[in-house]
């Protein structure tokens, strides 16, 4: 039987900045090594994003496979339908997570050849020697992906990190439950080297875990410091060259490569803040990314929200970092190194809980959303929803609404497709959408 | 004696009524639109006059589709995948898997010794039926009959990537205007049908030979795409708008074999070819 | 003041599945609180303790969702937003508060859209975790530690101990009553049906569990004096997520079978295991609703094999299989729903290796979308009835 393929031509994204015009070829050198790690024998684990390991399986020297990647470059290259389709014909609903169903129709197509499927997007995705899940306070698939793959790899061993945060509550404090969220995480982690260490042959350094856990401080402190400069009119980058540099942030976090991505970076748009050289020529309108997965396939679009004089200083997507030394304890005097992640992780989902508190019926989102309309001075905000995706799309309505209740209206746009799936998208319509929400931008700024 | 048997199935575009007894005698396709909804009656009355037989002779009437709770006349009413699955393993005994693409719906079965065993179905969304293909046709400005022919002459498929049909509509607007030749397109959205059913039938695990029925069949464009996909031939029934009811008939048969060789009476429907009382 | 209605047994249960919420209405009116919640995972022995009646909130099939989509997402599980549509239409007016645990994403994602628009004096999160490892058993000791001193604070008293001991106490009485009538469904014919069986676990979601336990008692004596008599049918179980309504089972009876067994909530899921006394109730608690309650939303880490892997997930549904002498699965999963929806292809082959067919279906929680799938329906009993 043959299978379906083959993709049509993708328009490339221009980029604004050299530093990530550089990001292509470092994702397919990283794709790259997770195969030459394959024929080394080294183990391979399958990896999440923002699931507090990176510091770990660097200190154990183990490669990560990150799997949402995977399913992002099958999303751009346009090549994702034969793998949702093979999904889809193991019985899994195409209302799934599409990254999910893109790495189980590649998994369950390449278990069944017994080779990787033909003409894989940059090589394939390999056999992994364990898996790694989590248990959060968003994303089912990221515990329910890996078990699922046990389906066509039933040997590879599981381990699911528990990893919740406490929510913003109006009946008590995040501070009073802190110190059990803590523990528990630094349990699970525990359990995790534990797990690695059975199920590999490497063993944990724990000085290198530390120097590591330092580099990440480090440089989330630089990937922050370097984001704020984009406050600069005009802005030298926007949230189409952020949807590259966010490979250091989440598949590259506790790798010197990350930190010297990110100073390099720091140095151009200092150069260009000089040069007052913005993202577009003639910056007209400045709109905030306020959340959802891009859809990657279509990342042309931001070109043609540039087209228009549009510019996208900031977003919330995939700013998976603060500057520590803004939270309210000091990091560096943690001497445990999981007790140290465990913190970096409670406070950074805690971070914005304050804010909310000072406004009445506010909630922590939305003080991110009005922090960055001020400092960032924006015009309107622009959002995308992923069909397939239920972590980040759920509560994007009620936020505008909420911002608008408690702050100001400000103009917005919702988009509609998804991260992976082309057949939800309609170029022509979304471009319709875009020009009716640039129009009336234009009055407003008069 | 040699029994009559009958077949009704009310279909959502057409309207098949089979009569048999070793052989077909006499079969009837008339549209369904919802001003025929009612009219099962009719088109069994032609039927009957084609094999020259009274109502009385029919021994047993069995409906089907999507209509067949509104054949009062009938003694059974059973679904379509049974009777699409008894009418492939009459006509075409080497079948396997069944591809039925209809007007409203598609559906895949899987049989083992004439039997369906597992079935999918789709009729939640146009895509992957001959719904699809109407809509695509109606922008086009070309005739759904001669969208198969018309493809046969495409160079390479345009490649159609909305799977909902008012998206797909409009892609095929823009890319008409953008320059792409009309065979193309049709083959392109053939392909699309396709690719949603052999995704559909997948989950049964096709196996050889496979029978494909229905008005899909009959589109000799779709057939060559859906071959495209499967890398295999697939076979056409004769007249594969009549399957469903010839099946229908074939287990009007089987039921009353049955209770002749059990000696068990048969429960049958009141006698009399009247229109449907209600159509919901 | 409004008296409790003097139905019994089954009529009783079908006044209150048919006007839901009407006995917390009453109960309202003469001073009680009432706490509404979302998903089996919420722990009512909590709310019951507190001296406050738990109300599973629920959604209808019949009524099309309206009002929720100006909040919430449409990409959302299409049951919650419905849930969301009765609450928004004022159908839970009469809740003073809010309990929502961490069930799956379309729950815990939308918790602060559900608390911002109802806006009740009382609203809270239990974060459940996902695992059941040792370390997930005690910070959930200690989440729910935290709801209990929360709900409290609300009640103006302290939950104590023996208040959490004598709740426990009730609702495992509750569900020994569930298991009583479940027994009933193992007859052939059937001494209760589906139908009947989902009406009344639906009341029991609306009622002060010891009103629910005098009505599950009245409902399993009418129906053992009740002769049945009916032609052999098949016998289907149904597996799927949170099934509030008639509507699915009664389409599965119509078309002629019996519905024997079922994993769902309402259902065997949630009823058929109890919380076990323990010195801390806490503990027994937790274990419970992290442990004993097998459904997707929770992460179970593999010990030995896949094989054995697969039995301790699903090998509650195989027993059922054969305990329940079932001929067939109907396995109905709501699109959007991450946590079944990546189990199929593991469930049904599971089952299917038994020896048992099953039947995939996805809907979308909505009436319309419940008709259009009599056809699959009708065509797997013809399935089953010729093998």
């Amino acid at each position: 039987m043959t299978e379906e393929k083959k993709p049509e031509e993708r328009k490339k994204r221009r980029t604004a900045t050299e530093a990530a015009s550089r990001i292509g070829p470092m994702v397919k050198a990283m794709v790259g090594e997770v195969m030459q790690a394959k024929e080394e024998k080294k183990p391979i684990a399958y990896s999440f994003i923002c699931c507090c390991y990176d510091e770990i399986i660097r200190a154990m020297d183990i490669v990560p496979h990150w799997v949402e990647n995977y399913a992002g470059i099958c999303g751009a290259k346009r090549d994702a339908q034969r793998f949702l389709e093979r999904a889809e014909a193991e019985n899994f609903s195409r209302s799934l997570c599409t990254y999910a169903l893109c790495g189980l129709g590649f998994d369950a197509w390449r278990e069944e050849l017994g080779e990787m499927p033909p003409e894989s997007p940059w090589g394939g995705q390999v056999k992994p020697d364990v898996m790694l899940g989590s248990g959060q306070m968003l994303c089912d698939p990221r515990n329910k992906w890996f078990q699922a793959a046990q389906h066509y790899m039933p040997d590879v061993p599981v381990y699911d990190v528990g990893l919740p945060w406490p929510s913003y509550e109006s009946d008590y404090d995040y501070r009073e439950v802190q110190e059990y969220y803590v523990s528990y995480i630094v349990e699970e982690l525990k359990g995790l080297v534990k797990f690695l260490e059975k199920h590999t042959d490497r063993k944990m350094d724990w000085e290198n875990l530390s120097e590591l856990v330092d580099l990440t401080d480090k440089t989330w402190n630089l990937i922050w410091e370097t984001y704020e400069l984009r406050q600069a009119v005009p802005s030298p980058m926007g949230t189409g060259d952020a949807m590259n540099t966010m490979v250091p942030i989440v598949f590259m976090m506790g790798t010197q490569q990350a930190y010297d991505f990110f100073q390099d970076l720091n140095k151009e748009l200092k150069e260009k803040i000089a040069k007052k050289e913005g993202e577009v020529p003639d910056e007209k309108y400045r709109l905030l990314w306020g959340g959802g997965l891009p859809a990657w396939f279509a990342l042309s679009d931001f070109n043609y929200f540039n087209s228009k004089g549009a510019v996208f200083p900031v977003e919330t997507t995939y700013r998976m970092i603060e500057a520590t030394y803004n939270f309210d304890i000091d990091l560096s005097k943690i001497s445990d190194p999981l007790e140290h992640i465990a913190w970096r992780w409670v406070k950074f989902w805690t971070y914005w809980h304050d804010r909310a508190r000072k406004r009445p019926g506010s909630h922590p989102d939305v003080e991110r959303l009005i922090k960055y309309i001020e400092d960032y001075k924006i015009d309107g905000i622009v959002m995308h929803e992923a069909f397939s995706c239920r972590s980040w799309h759920p509560g994007l309505i009620w936020q505008l609404n909420l911002l608008k209740k408690v702050y100001r209206d400000i103009p917005s746009l919702v988009l509609e497709s998804d991260i992976v799936d082309i057949s939800s998208y309609n170029e022509a319509d979304t471009r319709a959408r875009i020009d009716a929400f640039i129009d009336p931008l234009e009055a407003v700024k008069r | 004696m040699s029994h009559c048997f009958a077949g009704v199935d009310i279909g959502s575009t057409m309207t098949k009524v089979v009569i048999m007894n070793q052989s077909v005698l006499a079969s009837v396709i008339g549209p369904t639109g919802p001003e025929h909804r009612k009219l099962a009656n009719r088109v069994m009355e032609e039927a009957l006059k084609k094999a020259k037989l009274p109502f009385k002779d029919i021994t047993y009437v069995v409906a089907t589709g999507y209509g067949r709770i509104n054949v009062p006349f009938a003694d059974k009413q059973i679904t379509e995948i049974s009777c699409h699955a008894r009418g492939v393993a009459y006509l075409l005994p080497e079948a396997r898997t069944v591809i039925d693409i209809g007007g409203q719906d598609s559906k895949g079965i899987k049989l083992r010794d004439g039997r369906a065993v597992d079935f999918v179905m789709n009729d939640k969304c146009a895509a992957g039926t001959g719904r699809f293909l109407e809509v695509a046709a109606e922008e086009l400005g070309v005739r759904l009959e001669d969208m198969g022919k018309l493809s046969l002459e495409a160079k390479k498929a345009v490649r159609i990537s909305n799977t909902c049909t008012v998206f797909a509509a409009q892609e095929v607007v823009t890319k008409l205007s953008g320059g792409a030749a009309l065979p193309d397109i049709i083959a392109g959205l053939h392909e699309a049908i396709a690719t949603r059913v052999y995704g559909m039938l997948r989950r049964l695990k096709i196996e050889r030979e496979v029978a494909l029925t229905g008005g899909g069949a009959k589109n000799i464009g779709l057939v060559k795409a859906l071959e495209a996909k499967l890398g295999f031939a697939v076979q056409v029934p004769p007249e594969p708008l009549l399957t469903g009811a010839i099946g229908a008939a074939l287990l009007g048969r089987d039921i009353v074999k049955e209770a002749e060789e059990k000696g068990t009476p048969l429960s049958r429907a009141e006698r009399r070819l009247q229109e449907a009382a209600l159509f919901t | 003041m409004p008296e409790k209605s003097a139905l019994k047994g089954l009529a009783e249960a079908d006044r209150y599945y048919q006007d839901y919420g009407l006995r917390a209405r009453e109960l309202k009116k003469q001073g009680k609180k009432i706490i509404g919640y979302l998903c089996a995972f919420t722990p009512a022995e909590v709310i019951t303790a507190a001296g406050f009646v738990p109300v599973r909130i629920k959604g209808d099939v019949n009524e099309p969702i309206t009002k929720a989509d100006t909040e919430m997402e449409t990409i959302i599980c299409p049951l919650v937003r419905s849930c969301f549509d009765m609450a928004l239409k004022g159908h839970y007016e009469y809740l003073d508060g809010l309990v929502v645990p961490h069930a799956c994403d379309s729950i815990c994602r939308t918790y602060d859209i559900w608390k911002y628009n109802l806006k009740l004096p009382y609203a809270h999160f239990i974060n459940m975790p996902h695992g059941t490892d040792d370390a997930s058993l005690a910070f959930y000791q200690d989440v729910l530690n935290t709801f209990r001193t929360s709900l409290g604070k609300f009640a103006g008293k302290e939950i104590s101990n023996q208040a959490l001991a004598e709740a426990i106490k009730l609702h495992n009485q509750n569900r020994a009553k569930v298991k009583e009538l479940y027994e009933l469904r193992k007859a052939s014919p059937p001494l209760v049906s589906g139908e009947e069986l989902t009406k009344v676990l639906i009341a029991v979601m609306s009622l002060p569990v010891e009103e629910s336990i005098k009505m599950l008692g009245e409902v399993i004596a009418e129906m053992k004096e009740r002769g049945v008599s009916a032609q052999k049918q098949a016998r289907i179980m149904v597996i799927g997520a949170q099934v509030d309504d008639i509507a699915f089972i009664k389409l599965i009876e119509d078309s002629g079978a019996w519905v024997v067994a079922d994993d769902l909530c309402p259902g065997a899921r949630e009823f058929l295991s109890s919380v076990d006394v323990t010195a801390d109730p806490v503990v027994g608690l937790a274990d419970r609703y992290l442990r004993k309650i097998k459904c997707g939303r929770t992460y179970r880490e593999m010990k030995g094999n896949y094989e054995e892997y697969l039995e301790d997930r699903f090998g509650h549904m195989g027993r059922m299989i054969d305990d329940f002498g079932v001929d067939g699965v109907v396995l109905y999963i709501y699109k959007y729903c991450d946590p079944y929806g990546f189990e199929v292809p593991q469930i049904k082959s599971y089952i299917e290796a038994k020896g048992t067919p099953v039947l995939y279906l996805e809907d979308e929680y909505s009436m319309s979308t419940i008709g259009r799938l009599r056809t699959r329906i009708q065509a797997f009993l013809e399935l089953l009835g010729s093998k």
